[in-house]
């Protein structure tokens, strides 16, 4: 069982965060506090390491009637994914978890969701495919890419829990699903120091979903679905589109309104330690981002620009960032961290990168780093940055 | 010549006119006497299937209810997730209903029909079993039957393998109801509606489904087909009701197969003379399974569940 340490004094750090408890959770039960304090009511489900604990624990509190939502055994990740659309056509504010495999298997299903505009949240705890790997690694979530779901990496599991907060919001309000991933293990399963927000605070800044009038409502019936003619089908894509574009802007609002309410404010993407000088900038998602904190505290010269979106890939900050920070074109290496394997000559990260950065002419340099889970200490990330100060190679294979 | 009245056992019409099955499909029938009696306060789920293109393209629907398209694979799945939204908006009255085919039964959707009903869920499936994937244009499915031809079963390279017992299995799920129905035998067909709408939990409806294009038979003959299937025992009627079977139809005057595969384009090569011995295996096997089903009758358990 989850071991919850309840700081009862008031600290310091109390007064930093008024109405929030500190606990010490594991990331994957940061997930399900979150689903909970969401008011999430429709939970299918299906096992799969490593996120089993997200869903467990959610049966757990369902069982001990201290969750008020309808859990329900599915038979297979399409079937909960399948079993969460119809929920969430039916209105209700659904969650699932899942990993590696039952993401792949879902893929149909992920496309169904999308594009019939379904508001879900959903958690997904990264791992590759074949070969057999059940380790820590963004392929998975990655190759979904395109399937039209948002997706959030959260650095720290106190981030993962703030990400569902807010991806709901985003969710409900574009009626797009979102995806908040995480790493497998290091902190899926790794405890850390967490501030969980009082219900209240969570219900102000969440309100109950408001039902969009597209649900299936049995005084106005609808048919959801039918085969779309080429002369119509552009349109759906289009509308599709006009809200998909909202995404980073509203990705940087609701950061904002959310540290309002609760202190701590989130952006698209985050920049640390980039200026002028900066001679490179590693560019992460999740859990490596911290890592690298910590190393670039003894190379001023290195700065970090951080993915918390990362699809729809936001552009637009990244250039701002890029422009407002002064970063020397000709001085400044970009190098992308890809703990994800496509079949392709760069990882994901660096061809999402150079799209965003086409025509602006910065040396970028792709490093595959921590595949299937292969730990990546801070002496990895120390290799990198020496490693790119004198190889120019495009691409960097760091371990293997 | 007077006109035939069709609607001689519907009360309210809850379909639309100008529903896109071909001439003679089963489909059409089957929804006018399903939704006449489930009436509007229902959600159909449909995965791909000939019904699917019947109902509708976008926008239209032909029934006067809420219909969902969803994924072939995915009918019982997503029926479940609309039920449990549903039941916690309190509309526990609500009819759910799968309608699919068999391709969507037997084969691509098997795991999540097995998955739902093992759960016990309170929908009803119906299945309308034509005995191959008529959608995509007749190819084989598990339903198909043996002897049959069809475009993946062309020629010389027939069926040559029993259709699934889809019956057998769902009853092994231990679930409150399951039926064979006709459309030749209407009465029968809308009790089993009626008595499957008032049981709670899964229950699973299984109709022989003409198919004039798939069967190449005539649209006017799409019920004596059926009514041949039930005489002959190729399709006996039959339900399982807690555990318990029971037989619905005692033939009057027993029918050989050939009667009913005789009118049927894809058993044309059945009769040549080198296939006699065919004919001779599917009788065999109908027999063993009336008899079988006859001794599942007098078993006479009931399980109470």
């Amino acid at each position: 069982m989850n071991q919850v340490l309840t700081d009862k004094k008031v600290t310091k750090i109390n007064q930093k965060y008024p109405r929030h408890t500190q606990k010490v959770l594991k990331g994957n039960y940061a997930a399900s506090e979150s689903a909970v304090l969401c008011h999430s009511t429709v939970i299918p489900a299906y096992p799969i390491t490593p996120q089993t604990s997200i869903i467990e624990e959610l049966s757990n509190r369902v069982s001990v009637n201290k969750f008020d939502a309808t859990f329900i055994n599915m038979d297979s990740e399409h079937s909960v994914f399948a079993a969460a659309m119809g929920a969430a056509m039916t209105g209700e504010r659904v969650f699932t978890a899942t990993s590696g495999q039952g993401l792949f298997y879902a893929h149909e299903v992920l496309h169904g969701i999308a594009h019939f505009r379904l508001p879900i949240v959903i958690c997904n705890v990264g791992r590759p495919s074949i070969p057999w790997n059940i380790w820590s690694d963004q392929s998975d979530s990655i190759s979904q890419r395109d399937t039209g779901w948002i997706q959030y990496y959260g650095e720290s599991s106190q981030e993962v829990l703030d990400d569902i907060i807010q991806a709901y919001k985003i969710s409900e309000e574009l009626n797009i699903p979102v995806m908040v991933v995480l790493d497998a293990f290091y902190q899926s399963h790794t405890s850390e120091n967490i501030w969980v927000p009082d219900q209240e605070l969570v219900d102000k800044f969440l309100p109950k979903k408001k039902l969009s009038g597209s649900e299936i409502d049995l005084n106005n019936p609808k048919s959801f679905g039918g085969l779309v003619p080429p002369d119509s089908y552009g349109n759906f894509n289009h509308g599709y589109w006009n809200d998909i574009i909202k995404v980073e802007d509203l990705t940087n609002k609701v950061g904002k309104e959310f540290e309002k309410h609760f202190g701590r404010g989130y952006g698209a993407v985050e920049e640390i330690n980039i200026n002028k000088d900066t001679k490179q900038i590693l560019v992460t998602l999740s859990t490596i981002t911290s890592t690298a904190r910590g190393v670039i505290k003894k190379h001023p010269e290195v700065g970090i620009l951080k993915i918390r979106l990362f699809k729809p890939f936001p552009r637009k900050s990244i250039l701002k960032v890029l422009s407002d920070s002064n970063v020397d074109k000709n001085k400044c290496k970009i190098i992308t961290f890809d703990k994800n394997f496509l079949g392709d000559s760069e990882g994901a990260l660096m061809q999402e990168l150079r799209r965003a950065l086409y025509g602006e002419n910065y040396f970028i340099q792709g490093v595959y780093v921590g595949l299937g889970g292969r730990d990546v200490p801070p002496s990895t990330v120390e290799n990198i940055i020496e490693t790119c100060k004198t190889n120019n190679d495009e691409i960097i294979w760091i371990d293997s | 010549m007077g006109q035939a009245n069709a609607n001689f056992l519907i009360q309210e019409e809850k379909v639309f006119s100008g529903a896109l099955s071909c001439r003679g499909c089963g489909w059409s029938l089957l929804t006018r006497h399903l939704a006449s009696l489930l009436g509007e306060n229902t959600v159909y789920v449909v995965p791909a299937c000939c019904f699917s293109i019947i109902a509708g393209p976008y926008p239209l629907n032909d029934l006067k209810a809420n219909v969902v398209h969803t994924l072939f694979a995915a009918a019982p799945a997503t029926a479940t997730g609309i039920r449990a939204a549903l039941d916690r908006q309190g509309k526990t009255d609500t009819n759910v209903v799968i309608l699919a085919g068999d391709g969507g039964t037997f084969d691509i959707g098997f795991q999540a029909l097995s998955g739902a009903a093992s759960r016990g869920e309170n929908l009803l499936y119906i299945c309308n079993n034509n005995g191959a994937y008529m959608n995509t244009g007749i190819q084989s499915s598990t339903a198909t039957p043996f002897g049959a031809a069809t475009t993946t079963n062309p020629g010389t390279d027939f069926r040559k393998t029993w259709p699934k017992d889809l019956m057998g299995i769902i009853a092994a799920h231990n679930i409150p109801y399951t039926a064979t129905v006709s459309l030749a035998y209407l009465n029968d067909f809308r009790d089993k509606i009626k008595k499957a709408m008032d049981i709670k939990g899964f229950r699973l409806l299984m109709i022989d489904g003409p198919c004039p294009p798939g069967h190449k038979t005539e649209p006017s003959e799409s019920i004596e087909e059926t009514r041949l299937a039930v005489e002959s025992n190729l399709f006996p009627l039959f339900e399982v009701e807690k555990g318990k079977h029971k037989i619905n139809h005692f033939p009057k005057n027993k029918v050989k197969v050939e009667e009913c595969l005789k009118l049927q384009g894809r058993f044309k090569h059945l009769f040549k003379k080198e296939n006699k011995a065919i004919v001779d295996k599917i009788q065999n096997m109908t027999d063993f399974n009336w008899k079988r089903l006859k001794l599942l009758e007098k078993m006479n358990v009931d399980l109470g569940y």
